[in-house]
């Protein structure tokens, strides 16, 4: 068992916990409520909450009004926690995100006014509208889960999720998100346009109202902080271990990108298949969980050389294909203790198939 | 919070409904496995290999070898049974039996000097000593059968008892009942190596009965051991075995009639069951028990194995001869060893036998290297003077001059002989006109009863109107050397008479085809017909030239080498006054000395050996030609038979590459890679046990999908995860159209769940996942290979059984990854890349 793991628990035994049976009945009933307002889009619900339930961040990056922010929305409101909605533009001021020492006159003292960062989800829409030092102030909150305001640091409540919005780059009025901080998202989900029953479905039932407005919440940010906890309690077996970092390496060894998956990027992603297992009903992660997540969690941190990038090809596709070629874990365990061995073949094979 | 975490987490909750299964079903387990198996497998193994050992009758002489060996073969497969029941380990088992072999071994011949009849003490080894001492000479010397005195039962029956227990361990330990059918070929073997013709229908029948018999034993009992016992107790017989196993038994006692009766029919096999490919002797040479046969061997066998070196001031060419074979008791000539009037110390050779032609005669010297020729006989020129430099106990024979090892060989001996070549010529012989002396052993004279009419009637017709025995002798001599007869090796061999039996000469005259051994073995009983003491020389006719020379005392002597092909044998006579004369009764083969040569062949041969007839007065270009006789001789050998050297041997060469072929066949290995998984899922502390504890089974039973899969062609690409894999094979139609809902599909998703679940799951205890009750992964492994069998085209299950392509394609894995070039070349690359390929990006950024 690993350490991290080993602490969880340990600490865990502290804090009210959670069955597997009940993880799976809230975890069901959350995404129930989501597709309720979303038509057609369960399994970028479901990515939702596998972020929401592996700490991560996520970004929600498609053409406006395909449903980013309601899907953000009506996740946060399925939780009885607080919520709190950041519209980005161009002239809003990192201290209207992280907060702000105001003096006051009748204590004499500088008092710290908390932002809209301070709240268990943080809806930043349109989060590429805003200038650079506005999104690196939410982005260090993101990270650190914490704010620091005049020397004082300020913890942010568990759990903490930012679900940020954007549209795509080529938009007018827009600031692209530099790598580095787009590698702080765990996963980026393109929502995409529903397919004609969705959209049919959805002219039906959204006429007049807002579904938004019915949902009610299922669970609560306690439970919710339990949850992430059993999510911590997933075993990793070593060979899938061996398999994240083989697909690590692939990505930073193929000739067809500018730039590879971080060390970060491949813990977030064995968190997300954590998440995403623990979704599944399993105690264990299996390579598929670590395939399903990977398109999420790893494309929108990979650069790809300009020559592919102009044959057509995207960070999708190019990792598709490198999922694609990549050996699972060998049928034997006694193969897969050969890691040298093994990723030695792998690389061989990337730089054969480069040449 | 991680107890309640595992307990019921989700994979959890759906095994704890499974748990207490085992408990339920363990007691069954605990039973099954043993029962009659062990005593089935026993008796079938008692059967087996007593069946086979019919066959050595053909080499021991009647059948008194046959109750100590029953009762050798008895205790060890009782043992066995015993030992399987009382569940000992698997390793110990063997041993178990090996201890109780030699105990019972010690009670059947040493009862007196052993500790309470059983335990063997010190003298009870010194009997041992000498009892295999006594026993190495028979196997050495004897001629088969022999006798079956104890010494050459007490190594049958410890043979058998050894063969049992490798049998056992081929068909129980490893599971590989049908590779133990190497343990009776090896006792099978024996008689055919060593006797033509003796191991019978009787010996071929045993065999094959007792083989069948651990098969029929195995497979009924032991795959409803492997595999059955995971429905449960009481279900473990499918419907219709009985059925099924009298259809077996029924079929199996069809193939062996079928055999006897084909090998009686076909041509080749007429020698007996086995065919003529079969005849080779991988023990050396002249170590058989027939040196008749052995001789044939030698000559027979293409790489002319048994080379020797000699030596020789001689100018005319040497035979080296082994001994001579004197008694003919109508099966076969052997050296009669006359053991009562052998004398030690060859060095000096006195003879009784000074006559004119001796002291005439011309001493030479010999230097022989005998290098890897094994026999007990020393080949030396006739007639020796002195034999030097000899390592061992010898003893020389007065009246044959043959020089015999007491227990010890002629094995990497080198020694200096002197010799003396009787001064034989044409007038002289001629001049011998009275009957042999009395006291000569009578035994040089003998027929036995019997002598069949054809051989009685050629030697009358032949000899018929020569005056003296002289005469009679050229005249046997040119009739086999005439051209209706022909030299073959070959010839004996398919027409069914090799040997030198009377039958055996019979068929010679009749057929006119055969080798030195026939001609010398034909003149030998043509010339006691006509009156004349005979008796056969075994030897080397003169060798090659090797272009050396060697100095021995300042004497320069000619090297020659002789190796099998020169193997030969020719027949001695005795003219009363003058000695032992040999002749060359054999075309082709050997130098005619100038004594025998016909008159009309004066005029032909050169002048000087034609005036002077002595022929240790040839000049130095006979030695040349005799090299080229002897080359020639071999073409023509070659030539009369209608093949090659390569011919010769194809038989051998396809016997060998069958058998070694069908060993490292893919479908074997195929086999008992499935057998080694399907034991690893089978229940309870069974006899694989030791084997490989640290593997789990779920891995095995997913591993053998996997083969099976690529068995079928639909192999798992090495990118594919095992769900993603499970979910392509239920889509492929490989098992079955519709798959929605199937038993297929459960077996598939349960060793998907197993696998991933040993693989990907949290460690534990290895006993709780190797519970067998949880896992009936060997029975859902069968349902899916049947399944597969049902689907796939007739081509596709034909490779899929000889061919499998997941051994062959693990054949090529492994062939890759030994090509050290492509290892090499990819770290280099790899190097390059991260040298530079970073800095390029960087700049480009």
């Amino acid at each position: 068992m690993d350490t991290e793991d080993r602490t969880m628990l340990h600490e865990a035994s502290a804090l009210p916990a959670v069955s597997p049976a009940q993880f799976q009945e809230t975890s069901r009933r959350i995404l129930d409520a989501v597709n309720t307002v979303i038509d057609g889009k369960a399994e970028a619900a479901e990515l939702a909450l596998t972020v929401l339930l592996a700490q991560g961040h996520l970004l929600l990056e498609d053409v406006p009004g395909v449903g980013k922010t309601q899907l953000a929305k009506s996740l946060a409101r399925t939780i009885n926690c607080s919520v709190s909605r950041i519209q980005f533009t161009p002239d809003l001021l990192p201290s209207d995100v992280t907060g702000v020492s105001i003096f006051n006159q009748a204590t004499q003292l500088f008092e710290f006014r908390p932002g809209a960062v301070f709240a268990n989800i943080v809806i930043g829409d349109e989060i590429n509208r805003a200038s650079a030092k506005t999104q690196s102030a939410l982005l260090e909150c993101m990270e650190e889960h914490q704010v620091t305001v005049d020397g004082r640091s300020y913890r942010l409540d568990e759990p903490f999720m930012v679900v940020a919005t954007q549209n795509p780059i080529e938009m007018e009025g827009t600031y692209p998100l530099p790598e580095a901080q787009r590698d702080r998202f765990m996963a980026r989900i393109s929502m995409g346009y529903p397919d004609v029953a969705a959209e049919l479905q959805m002219l039906e039932t959204h006429q007049s109202t807002s579904p938004l407005e019915q949902i009610t919440a299922v669970t609560t940010g306690t439970e919710v902080a339990a949850m992430i906890r059993l999510v911590h309690s997933v075993y990793v077996s070593r060979s899938v271990k061996e398999y994240i970092v083989a697909l690590g390496r692939a990505t930073r060894n193929s000739p067809k990108l500018r730039l590879g998956a971080s060390p970060r990027a491949l813990l977030q992603l064995l968190r997300a298949a954590k998440a995403y297992a623990a979704l599944r009903q399993r105690e264990f992660v299996l390579p598929d969980d670590v395939v399903a997540v990977a398109e999420p969690v790893l494309a929108h941190r990979l650069l790809l050389e300009r020559k592919t990038a102009s044959s057509g090809e995207s960070a999708s596709t190019v990792l598709a294909g490198l999922v694609e070629r990549l050996p699972v874990a060998a049928e034997t365990p006694r193969a897969s203790r050969n890691l040298s061995g093994t990723f030695g073949q792998r690389t061989g094979t990337d730089d054969a198939r480069g040449q | 919070m991680s107890a309640p975490v595992r307990d019921t987490a989700p994979a959890g909750t759906a095994r704890a409904g499974t748990a207490p299964e085992p408990d339920r079903r363990a007691p069954g387990f605990g039973r099954s496995p043993v029962g009659a198996f062990p005593w089935a497998m026993s008796a079938a193994i008692f059967v087996a290999v007593l069946g086979s050992a019919l066959g050595l009758n053909g080499v021991l002489r009647g059948w008194d070898w046959l109750v100590p060996a029953a009762g050798a073969v008895g205790a060890v497969v009782l043992t066995l049974a015993v030992a399987r029941s009382a569940r000992l380990p698997e390793a110990v088992v063997p041993v178990t039996a090996l201890v109780v072999l030699g105990m019972v071994l010690t009670l059947q011949f040493f009862p007196a000097t052993a500790l309470l009849g059983v335990l063997p003490t010190t003298s009870t080894l010194g009997e041992l000593g000498q009892l295999l001492g006594r026993t190495s000479e028979t196997v050495v010397g004897g001629v088969a059968p022999v006798e079956a005195h104890p010494g050459v039962v007490l190594v049958t029956c410890a043979g058998l008892g050894l063969v049992a227990v490798l049998v056992d361990a081929l068909a129980v330990s490893l599971g590989l009942a049908a590779a133990s059918g190497l343990g009776l070929l090896a006792v099978l073997i024996v008689p055919a190596l060593v006797k033509l013709d003796s191991v019978g229908p009787w010996g071929f029948t045993g065999a094959a009965a007792g083989y069948l018999l651990v098969l029929a034993c195995s497979q009924s009992l032991g795959a409803g051991r492997d595999l059955g016992t995971s429905d449960g107790p009481g279900s473990a017989r499918p419907a219709g075995q009985g059925t099924r196993t009298v259809q077996a038994v029924g079929l199996g006692a069809a193939v062996i009639v079928l055999t006897l009766l084909l090998s009686a029919v076909l041509p080749g096999f007429t020698t007996g069951t086995f065919p003529e490919g079969s005849r080779f002797n991988p023990f050396g040479r002249s170590t058989g028990l027939n040196p008749m046969v052995t001789l044939g061997n030698d000559l027979r066998n293409p790489s002319g194995q048994g080379q020797m070196i000699y030596a020789t001031d001689s100018s005319s060419p040497v035979y080296l001869r082994s001994t001579t074979l004197e008694d003919f008791d109508g099966e076969s000539w052997a050296p009669d060893e006359r053991r009562g009037q052998r004398r030690f110390d060859p060095s000096r050779i006195t003879d009784d036998y000074s006559t004119a032609s001796v002291l005439d005669g011309v001493t030479t010297t010999t230097v022989v290297n005998s290098q890897e020729f094994n026999s007990p006989w020393l080949p030396v020129p006739y007639a020796p003077l002195s034999v030097q430099g000899l390592q061992g106990r010898w003893t020389w024979d007065p009246e044959t001059l043959s020089i015999r090892g007491i227990s010890s060989t002629t094995l990497h001996q080198t020694y200096t002989v002197r010799s003396v070549a009787p001064k034989l010529t044409r007038e002289s012989l001629a001049h011998v006109v009275t009957a042999p002396r009395q006291s000569l052993d009578r035994q040089f004279l003998e027929l036995p009863e019997g002598t069949p009419e054809i051989i009685r009637q050629t030697a009358l017709d032949v000899t018929g109107t020569a005056p003296t025995p002289y005469d009679k002798a050229m005249a046997i001599q040119n009739f086999l050397r005439g051209p209706e007869f022909t030299y073959s090796e070959l010839t004996p061999l398919r027409e069914g008479y090799d040997g030198s039996s009377m039958d055996v000469l019979a068929k010679f005259l009749e057929v006119k085809s055969g080798y030195c051994v026939h001609f010398a073995a034909a003149m030998a009983v043509m010339a006691r017909e006509a009156g004349l003491p005979s008796r056969i020389a075994v030897g080397y006719a003169p060798g090659k030239i090797t272009g050396n020379t060697v100095t021995v005392g300042g004497q320069e002597l000619t090297e020659f080498s002789v190796d099998g092909h020169n193997a030969h044998a020719w027949p001695e006579l005795y003219f009363e006054g003058i000695g032992w004369v040999p002749f060359e009764p054999t075309p082709s083969r050997g130098q005619v000395p100038g004594y025998a040569l016909p008159p009309s062949d004066d005029l032909g041969a050169a002048s000087e050996p034609a005036e002077n007839l002595d022929p240790l007065a040839a000049s130095a270009p006979a030695g040349a030609a005799s090299t080229a006789a002897t080359g020639l001789g071999v073409a023509g050998g070659a030539g009369n038979d209608d093949g090659s050297a390569l011919l010769r041997t194809l038989p051998v060469l396809l016997a060998g590459t069958a058998l070694l072929g069908l060993l490292a066949s893919p479908a074997l290995t195929r086999v008992a890679l499935r057998r080694r998984r399907h034991a690893l899922l089978s229940p309870g502390p069974g006899r694989h046990q030791g084997a490989r504890a640290a593997e789990q089974p779920q891995v095995a039973a997913w591993a053998e999908l996997l083969d099976l899969s690529r068995d079928f062609g639909v192999g798992p690409e090495p990118s594919e995860t095992p769900r993603s894999f499970a979910a392509r094979l239920l889509g492929s139609g490989r098992l079955g159209t519709d798959m929605t809902d199937t038993d297929l599909r459960r077996a598939v998703d349960e060793l998907l769940e197993g696998f991933e679940l040993s693989t990907y799951g949290r460690p534990v205890q290895l006993a709780d996942r190797s519970d067998p009750a949880r896992h009936p992964a060997g029975l859902q492994l069968i349902r899916l290979h049947q399944a597969f069998r049902l689907q796939a085209a007739a081509g596709v299950r034909w490779r899929a059984l000889l061919l499998p392509p997941s051994t062959l394609n693990r054949w090529a894995g492994i062939f890759r990854q030994a090509l050290p070039v492509r290892r090499g070349r990819q770290p280099f690359g790899q190097r390059l890349g991260k040298l530079h390929l970073p800095g390029r990006r960087t700049a480009r950024r």
